[in-house]
Order: structure tokens, then sequence, then C-alpha cells
């Protein structure tokens, strides 16, 4: 049984008529196009030209208060000169390495462990959701707590195991991050289980049969039908995990404030605080352009992997 | 079929509902404005959670029949954006109140705000505490209306139990030593000496204050003693460490109404809390307020505070209005209005501190108020473009001497390269 | 850069064990009844088992919220961390409704959710049948275009779109919201994906049939979409409800105000209100639980028709 044969039969798209192949692809594009303007008109007016217009931004000199003044790559010049911006942009991305991989995994698995036909299941279900939906405030004094050095219960396990230098998790500059990305996975992996549970329900149930039949091993069925089955919600969750690990903002805010020190400040926190903060629009414009082009190069890249693997 | 009808339906009745505006709008009703009446904006925060602007407005419009005030009610947490924001945007709210000098400064100084010499004067500078702050090149954009300044709260209780005198002229280290002294773990209740909050100024603004230093300076060696006072105070018990406080989001109104504290230095609009919490009976304490410690025990009593302003919008639509509304508010009227509540007015004089204590619930020992008239008032933080800057670093650094991770020498010499590179260089 | 297939290796032995249940059972159905019955049993106790601990483990926080609920405030944050109450203070709960105008805002709140969840999910599955099963030039390109957007901060642009709602007259008021969240990237870029994983099979089919492209989006796509379309419905929800910033910058009026901004009211300048918060948190989390609690049925019915056959 080889892989190709089990994967959902990849798009030639609409029917290649040889000849009217121009009308056809004209008429596509109308097709195409009445589908996506309704979408399209909101998104281009309300966030794609302030988009734009913020990015124009990043090389003017910008109070709100009077006109934009244009200055070139001074702003630039000002951010790779920030020792601030370099710790900011190493933060964003230390977090987004342990943010994305581990709530990918954990959610996959959660969204395994509760697609199936249970009593009771739903409460489940709501239950892996619940930390999304409880107050930042509650998780973050719970986690400090529970984070907390000398009384807190994570360390105290951490010790009867027989771990004697425990971490200073929140108060220590260097676990200050890691506990952060653990609170983060714990609050995302509903959300993004969520997705998975969709996903796995488009996977038709033929393909694990046939699977069996050439007496495909539990692992194999996993490896060869459910990961090639996944594939565009794992396009889809990879893309929003990174995105959002790159935005990441308002747990940390009300976990660390960016603390100890500059230990978890991240870009957004930055683009925040200088921009509307204190008013250097231009220059919190460039940062953010920079935090654009890097998630973009980010998305371009397993955009092209998704497309390969689809074909 | 079924599903094209349905989702016709949803378009439609999506495309309906949301096309024809608020109507869906379920809050409070907006006060509508009387015939002939001039109605007068004001942005404030937290109009239900600060009195004292309900205070002033009402006063007012009992004063002046002809004019309607309507708060524009932002939440406190994120004024300064919100106001930005809506100043980007051409927002034409007459008055407009400034929650902290830093923003006063940005406003000021991208001419947002209109020119007020003249409310100033004749309110009289001399009165006004914190007007100082307010002067660019002699120009007066904002006239304060309230100034909180710090001072030491206490319990009494626990004071008479442990047998010590009320704290009177308290220098730093009598006031670390009896802060050991009334620390005390009994039946599982730990009862701290005293309680330092985790804001930066507790200690960097103090010992600015007391040190005649400037924060901004980039040089910041006359902050190690108060430092090395804290990091003893925590290193001893005798108040709870800076971690624990800020990852637990400690506040320090629990802190102080439960006993937990002895003593804590804070700001006055505590004052106008304490009372309430009492009134409510929903803290026993039987409190007393004494001036900040001191360096020196020379009796001279040095502070910080930090004033509260209301300015003039540039695009405001009743400009004169507006300067009426503030030379009110930031004249004895105003004061005596605000007093009232517990708030400390920035006009200072007799007939207003007479007023003021007049509070019920007050306490009205010699010392409480002596805590009240201190010798001098610090600015929390000096006016400038540099100050938001500056403040954030260190912020930072505070952070790590307080979690121990910097020794204060390193801490503070950090600071001096930080500020001197990232603000001051520039 | 993540390497997936190096995080699904990575996380795979454990999902190994616990996985696949569906070709399991199925294949015990050829197995003799009872002792396949036996093992389905202790297994699914197995799977109870490690659910409730995972529960626990994920309610923690929450359990500390409805604590908290029931305090007097200045017994909320207190050192060391209080689980019980020492006094119920079911107060809080009527208190909550005179204090701010609580029923207002959850209207507010609930009329904005539903409003842009709808046309969310409209559009959003609409624009994904554009971007997956019809093929024109510059798709691809305007697809990165919307996720391009997606990774750009709201900080960064907030100002820029509030000057422009602010011209076109649309500040402080519900429309402007609606319109910046209805129309997100979000949707078409979840809608899309879905869709990827239908086979095109079944359009082909349909069109043989001689149904038009609008036909066979709302005919054979959407009823198979059901699963994605309830977790796009949901998450937009949740997020629509759950939102402070964008309420908070275009909503200046009380009588428009959200749950979210009615919670913040509670926070002071130099203090908040922690056991009014934590109030009225919980209050505004019984609407997303119900959503939650209808929604998820839609998850099932894969592996329902599925199951049935084998």
């Amino acid at each position: 049984m080889t892989t190709e044969t089990l994967e959902p039969a990849a798009a030639p798209a609409l029917p290649q008529h040889s000849r009217g192949n121009r009308k056809q692809a004209r008429r596509n594009t109308l097709i195409g196009w009445t589908f996506i303007l309704p979408n399209f008109l909101g998104f281009l007016a309300f966030t794609l030209i302030p988009v734009i217009a913020a990015f124009a931004l990043s090389f003017m000199e910008w109070t709100s208060f009077t006109a934009p003044r244009w200055v070139g790559l001074e702003n630039f010049q000002r951010m790779f000169q920030s020792d601030t911006f370099w710790v900011a942009l190493r933060n964003t991305v230390v977090y987004a390495l342990g943010h994305v991989p581990l709530t990918m995994a954990l959610a996959l698995l959660l969204a395994m462990l509760l697609n199936r036909k249970l009593k009771g299941i739903g409460f489940f279900r709501v239950a892996i959701f619940f930390p999304y939906i409880t107050s930042l405030v509650a998780v973050a004094v719970v986690w400090n707590m529970l984070f907390s050095p000398d009384s807190g219960p994570i360390n105290q396990f951490l010790n009867s195991i027989g771990i004697a230098e425990t971490p200073g998790w929140t108060s220590s500059s260097d676990w200050a991050m890691p506990a952060v990305i653990i609170t983060s996975v714990w609050r995302d992996m509903g959300y993004y289980m969520v997705l998975y549970l969709a996903g796995l329900q488009a996977i038709p149930g033929e393909l694990y049969e046939a699977a069996e039949v050439d007496g495909a091993s539990p692992w194999q069925r996993f490896w060869n039908v459910t990961i090639p089955s996944l594939r565009p919600t794992t396009f889809f969750v990879v893309v929003m995990l990174t995105v959002s690990s790159f935005k990441v903002f308002d747990l940390i805010v009300v976990m660390t404030n960016g603390g100890p020190g500059r230990s978890t400040t991240v870009l957004s926190q930055l683009i925040y605080q200088e921009g509307i903060g204190e008013g250097k629009f231009g220059y919190s414009s460039a940062i953010s352009l920079v935090l654009f082009l890097i998630v973009l190069t980010v998305t371009v890249l397993q955009f092209k992997i998704q497309q390969r693997r689809e074909r | 079929m079924k599903r094209t009808t349905l989702a016709a339906i949803a378009l439609a009745v999506t495309a309906g509902l949301g096309l024809t505006g608020c109507a869906g709008a379920a809050g409070p009703a907006e006060p509508q404005s009387q015939e002939g009446k001039t109605r007068l904006t004001v942005s404030v925060w937290n109009y239900e959670g600060t009195p004292e602007f309900k205070a002033l407005f009402d006063s007012y419009e009992a004063a002046n029949p002809s004019v309607d005030i309507e708060p524009v009610d932002i939440l406190a947490d994120d004024y300064p954006q919100k106001v930005t924001t809506m100043l980007a945007g051409g927002d034409t709210t007459d008055v407009l109140t400034m929650k902290n000098v830093i923003d006063y400064a940005r406003y000021a100084n991208n001419g947002q705000l209109q020119e007020i010499n003249s409310v100033v004067d004749t309110v009289g500078k001399d009165n006004l505490a914190g007007i100082d702050a307010f002067d660019i090149d002699g120009k007066y954009f904002a006239a304060p209306y309230r100034q909180d300044f710090w001072l030491l709260y206490y319990n009494k209780d626990l004071f008479k139990a442990a047998g010590i005198e009320d704290p009177k002229d308290l220098t730093w280290e009598k006031y670390t030593e009896i802060a050991k002294k009334l620390s005390s773990e009994a039946e599982g209740k730990k009862v701290y000496g005293t309680y330092h909050h985790i804001w930066r100024s507790t200690v960097q603004a103090i010992a600015a204050a007391q040190n005649n230093a400037d924060q901004n300076s980039g040089e910041y060696s006359f902050m190690q003693d108060q430092y090395n006072t804290t990091l003893d105070l925590q290193k001893s018990g005798a108040t709870l460490d800076f971690g624990t406080a800020k990852s637990q989001k400690t506040s320090y109104r629990t802190m102080f109404e439960t006993g937990q504290a002895a003593m804590m230095p804070m700001g006055t609009w505590y004052i106008a809390g304490i009372l309430q919490a009492k009134k409510d009976g929903k803290s026993n304490v039987n409190w007393g307020l004494a001036p900040l410690p001191q360096k020196k025990a020379d009796g001279k009593v040095t502070t910080f505070g930090s004033p509260t302003a209301f300015a003039v919008n540039k695009n405001a639509v009743h400009s004169d209005e507006a300067r009426k509304f503030i030379e009110w508010a930031a004249g004895e009227e105003g004061a005596k209005a605000i007093s009232k509540i517990g708030v400390v007015p920035a006009l200072q004089n007799e007939s207003v501190t007479a007023e003021y204590f007049k509070l019920d619930g007050l306490p009205t020992d010699e010392l409480s108020k002596k805590a009240f008239i201190p010798d001098e008032t610090a600015l929390e933080m000096p006016v400038s473009d540099k100050s938001a800057a500056t403040d954030k670093i260190l912020n930072q650094e505070h952070d790590l001497i307080m979690v121990g991770e910097r020794s204060v020498t390193d801490g503070v010499t950090e600071m001096g390269k930080r500020v001197k590179s990232e603000v001051l260089g520039k | 850069m993540t390497n997936m297939a190096e995080d699904l290796k990575a996380e795979a032995p454990f999902a190994g064990a616990g996985l696949a249940p569906s070709p399991e059972d199925r294949r015990r159905t050829q197995e003799r009844r009872s002792p396949r019955a036996q093992k389905k049993r202790t297994a699914d106790l197995v799977i109870y088992g490690v659910l409730a601990v995972l529960v626990v483990a994920l309610m923690v926080p929450f359990i500390w919220m409805v604590s908290s609920s029931l305090k007097e405030n200045n017994q909320v944050l207190t050192v060391p961390i209080q689980w019980i109450p020492s006094e119920f203070v079911w107060s809080n709960y009527s208190d909550i409704w005179n204090r701010i105008p609580m029923m207002g805002y959850l209207q507010n709140s609930l009329y904005l959710a539903v409003i842009i969840t709808c046309l969310q999910v409209l559009t959003g599955s609409l624009a994904a049948y554009g971007f997956s099963k019809v093929r024109f030039p510059g798709r691809d390109v305007l697809f990165l275009a919307y996720i391009g957007t997606i990774a750009v901060p709201w900080q960064a642009y907030m100002v820029p779109q509030y000057i422009m709602m602010q011209n076109l007259g649309l500040t402080n008021s519900f429309n402007a919201l609606i319109l910046l969240q209805a129309f997100g990237a979000f949707g078409v870029f979840l809608m899309r994906q879905y869709y990827m994983t239908i086979p095109d099979e079944l359009c082909e089919a349909a069109r043989i049939d001689g149904l038009s492209e609008y036909g066979i989006w709302a005919r054979v796509i959407l009823p198979l979409s059901k699963p994605a379309l309830a977790s796009l419905a949901l998450l937009t929800f949740v997020n629509t409800w759950n939102d402070y910033m964008g309420p908070f910058i275009y909503l200046t009026s009380n009588r428009l105000w959200t749950v979210q901004l009615g919670l913040r009211s509670f926070v002071g300048q130099f203090d908040a209100e922690y056991a009014m918060i934590m109030t009225g948190s919980v209050i505004s989390v019984i609407p997303i639980l119900l959503i939650f609690l209808v929604g998820q049925r839609y998850f099932i019915q894969g592996i329902a028709t599925s199951g049935m056959k084998g």
C-alpha cells in the first residue's frame, strides 16, 4: 500500500476542454471573482487599505496629530540599531519555536482522543476548550501561583522527583519564557483542537478500511491516512499558529508584562508601546513591516511545501 | 432548494440588521441635552468608579444652569491610547483630562491642546500644587485640579499590639527597624511589617524626590540606598517579596485592608478608597496617616506626587465654555467639590484643607494632619519628551533588581548605560 | 520555522496509542462478540481516566475564577492563594446587574457576535469556494494577500483604520466593528483549507449533472462542510465575544458597550474590583458554553456515518 493511493484524490480542478480553453478560463475568472467578491470588498476596504497605509507610514515620521513627514529609511536604521528591537525579535522567535510545535502536537493528539463516540464526550470537548474562554487574569494569577519558585506545586513536584535546582519560572529571566510558552500552549490547544476535530471529520472512513484490508498497523494508518488527509488542516493550523505566535500580545501583557527585565518582551508589545503608547507611529509601522515580512516568508514557504505535496 | 433559500434569508437578515446601524444598541440610553443649553463634552476615565468626575460635573451644572456636561467615558486601563486614537481621527471633545504629565507633554508638544495661560493666571499659580509640571516654555496647556502625593498608611491596632508608638518623624532606618518588629506569623496568618507595591516609583521616585535628583539624567547612583533598604526589608520577610507580589497581582488594598501589612507607603488617592471600604463594612482596619519616611530626621518632609489636569482640545467645539469650566474646576469651588469625596485637590489653601478634614471617617489625629502638609512635593516623573522611553527602561531594570537577578550596583549602572544610549544619545 | 513532519513524528508515539479508534473498532467487529465488548469497555475506561485527569488540569484557573466570583473584593488576590471563599458572597451575582447595565452589554455583545459570525461564515465560505474549487489566474497571489494581512498585528494599523472609519462617519457605531471583523481573512482561509480536503470528483459529478457553480457550492459543498462551518462559527463567535480592543477603540458611547468593555470598567486607575470582574467573566462564559454544546455535535457526524458501515 503506497501513500499515493491513500491520499484523498488531488485536484485537477475544472474540466480542461482542449477547445475553447481561453473562453473557459475567462468564464472561470468571472465565476471565481463572483464567489470572492462579497468578502473581498469588505476585506479590501477595511483591512488591506489600512495595512498598506501603515506600511507606507514606516517610511515616514508621524505623531498622529500632525501631517506625516517622509524620512526614508531612518526608522529602519533606528530599529536595527536598537538593542530592544533585537531582544524582542529574539524573544518572539523563541516563543514561536516553542509554541507552534507543542500546540500543534497536543491539539492533534487531543482531537484524536476526542474524535470518538463515547458517552459524555461533549462535556470533555467543552472542557478542553475552557482554558481559551477563562478570563486571562485568572489564567495569569493561577499559573503564576503554580509556577511560584518556592511554594508552587510545579517546583514542589520537581523537588520530589529529585531535581534540586528548580527553575525560578516567571521570576527569572531565563525561565520566564518557558513558563509563558507552557501557559500559552495550555491555553491555545483547545482552540486548535476544534480545527483538527473538524478536519478529522473530512477523512472518508473508506480510506481506513482500505488500509486495514491491506493489513496496516495503527501506526501506519496514522502515518499514511490521517496525516496526509489532514494536510490542508495542518497547513491552516501551522500558518495560524505561526502568525498568532508572532503576534502574541495579551497573554504576555497580563502574565509577565514583558518582564523580568526584557526577558519576555515581544515585537507586538514594542509595536503597541512605540506606536499608540508614545506616538511614534512611523517607527512602530517599521517594526510591523519587518514582522510581516518574516511571517510572510514563513507562510510562503509553507504554502509552497503544501502545494508540492498536494500535487 | 431549501438550503439556498436559507442562505438567502440569512444574507438578507444579516445585511438588514447590519445596515440599520445601531438598532441593536441595548445599553443605557444617552441623556439628551436640553434645549438652549451648551453641551460641554469632557473625556474621563472610569466614570462610575472615579466619583470625582461626577462630583465636579454636578456642582458645575448646579452653578451654571446653562451648561450640560457630557462625560465621554473611557476605560481607565487604556485611556491614553483611546484618547490618542480619537484625536488622530479629529475628535471634537471639548475638555481632555490629562491622566499623567507624560501624555500631557506629548499632546502639548504636538499642538493638540490650546494654550490656557489666562486660566492658570486667574486661578493663581502660587496655590496650585504641581503647576510647574505644566509649564512648557512659559506656556500652560492644562491646569491641574487634583494632586496626589505619597504618604505612609499605617494600621494603628497592629502598632498598639506590638507596643510601638505611632510612626512620627521616621527615617528609613527607623522605618526598617519597626517594620521588622511588626512582622509576625500567628495561626498560619502572616503579618508583614510593611507592604511595598511593585511600582518602580515606590523606590525610584522616592529616591529622586528625597535626593533632589532627576530621573531623566542617565545617572542613577542616588537610588542605591533606597534599593538597599527595600531589598533588606524583603530579605528579612518584613514585606511581601516582589516576585510573588508581581506574579500574583497582589492588591495593595487587600494587603492593608485585611491587616496583612502594618504599614504601606502609598498615594493619597487611596484615602477615598479606604473610606469607602470602611463605610461598606468591607474592612475594619483602624488606620492612620503619617508622613513618608525621610533620609534625615530633620523634621522636613519631602515626598512626590503627580497632578491630574484638564486641557482644552484644539478641535473643541466650545472652547470658551471649556476654559470657563477648567477655571472653575481648578479653582476653589472645584477643589471643595472634590474634597468632599476624599480626593486631594491641586489647589491648596486653608479653607480647602479645612473642608477636606471635615470628611467623615478621616483620622483626625495630629500626625495624620501633619502627613497632609508635606514641605516639598517633587514630581513623580519630569515632564519631557524623553520621559516615556526612560520610564520603560527604569521599569525593566527595577524588575531585575527586585527579583534579585542584578545586584543594586549593577542594576543602577545598567539603567544609566541604557538610558544614555537608548534615550539621551538620540 | 517549524518542520511539520518532525513535529508530528515527535508526538506520534503517543498518538499511536490512543489513536484511530474507529478502524480499531471496525477490526474488532470481525472478532467474536463478548471479548470485543470487554476490550472496548477497558479501552473506554482508560480513555475516561485520561480525560478526567486532563479536565482537572484544564479547569483549575476556571475554578479559581468561579471561587473568586464568590468573594469580597479584598479577598480575591490574597497571598497565599485561597481556593474556597471564607464566606460565600452570592450577592455578587445579583449586584453586578445593578452595578453595570450588564443585560444591555450582553445584548450588545450578542448582537455583534451573531451578525459578525453570520457574515463571516457566509462570505468566508463563498470566497473559499472561489479559492479552492475554481481555477483562475491570480488566484494564489490574491490568496497570499489574504493570509499576509493576518500576519500584520492590528496594533500596527488600527490608527490609520480608525481615521478612515472616522472619515466615513462610522466610528462609535456597531457598523464599524461589523465591517471590520466580518470580512476578515480568517474565515476564508479556514474554509478554503477544508474545501481542499473535499474531493474534486464530487464537484465534477455535480457539474455533469448540470449544476451551476453556485448550485454546487450550496447543494454539495455546504452540506459536506458542516463540521468546518461549525468550527468557524464557533471560533468567530468566541473571538468576537471576547474581543476587547476593537470595541474599546470603536465604541465610545456607553450605550454601545459590550460585555468585555463593561467588565473592564471595574478596573480603576490604581486598583480593580476583581470579585466583580470574575463574576462578570463567569456570566459572560455561559453563552459561549451554550453555543459550544450545540456546535460540537457537528464534529461527530463524519464518524457516525462511516462508523455505520463497519
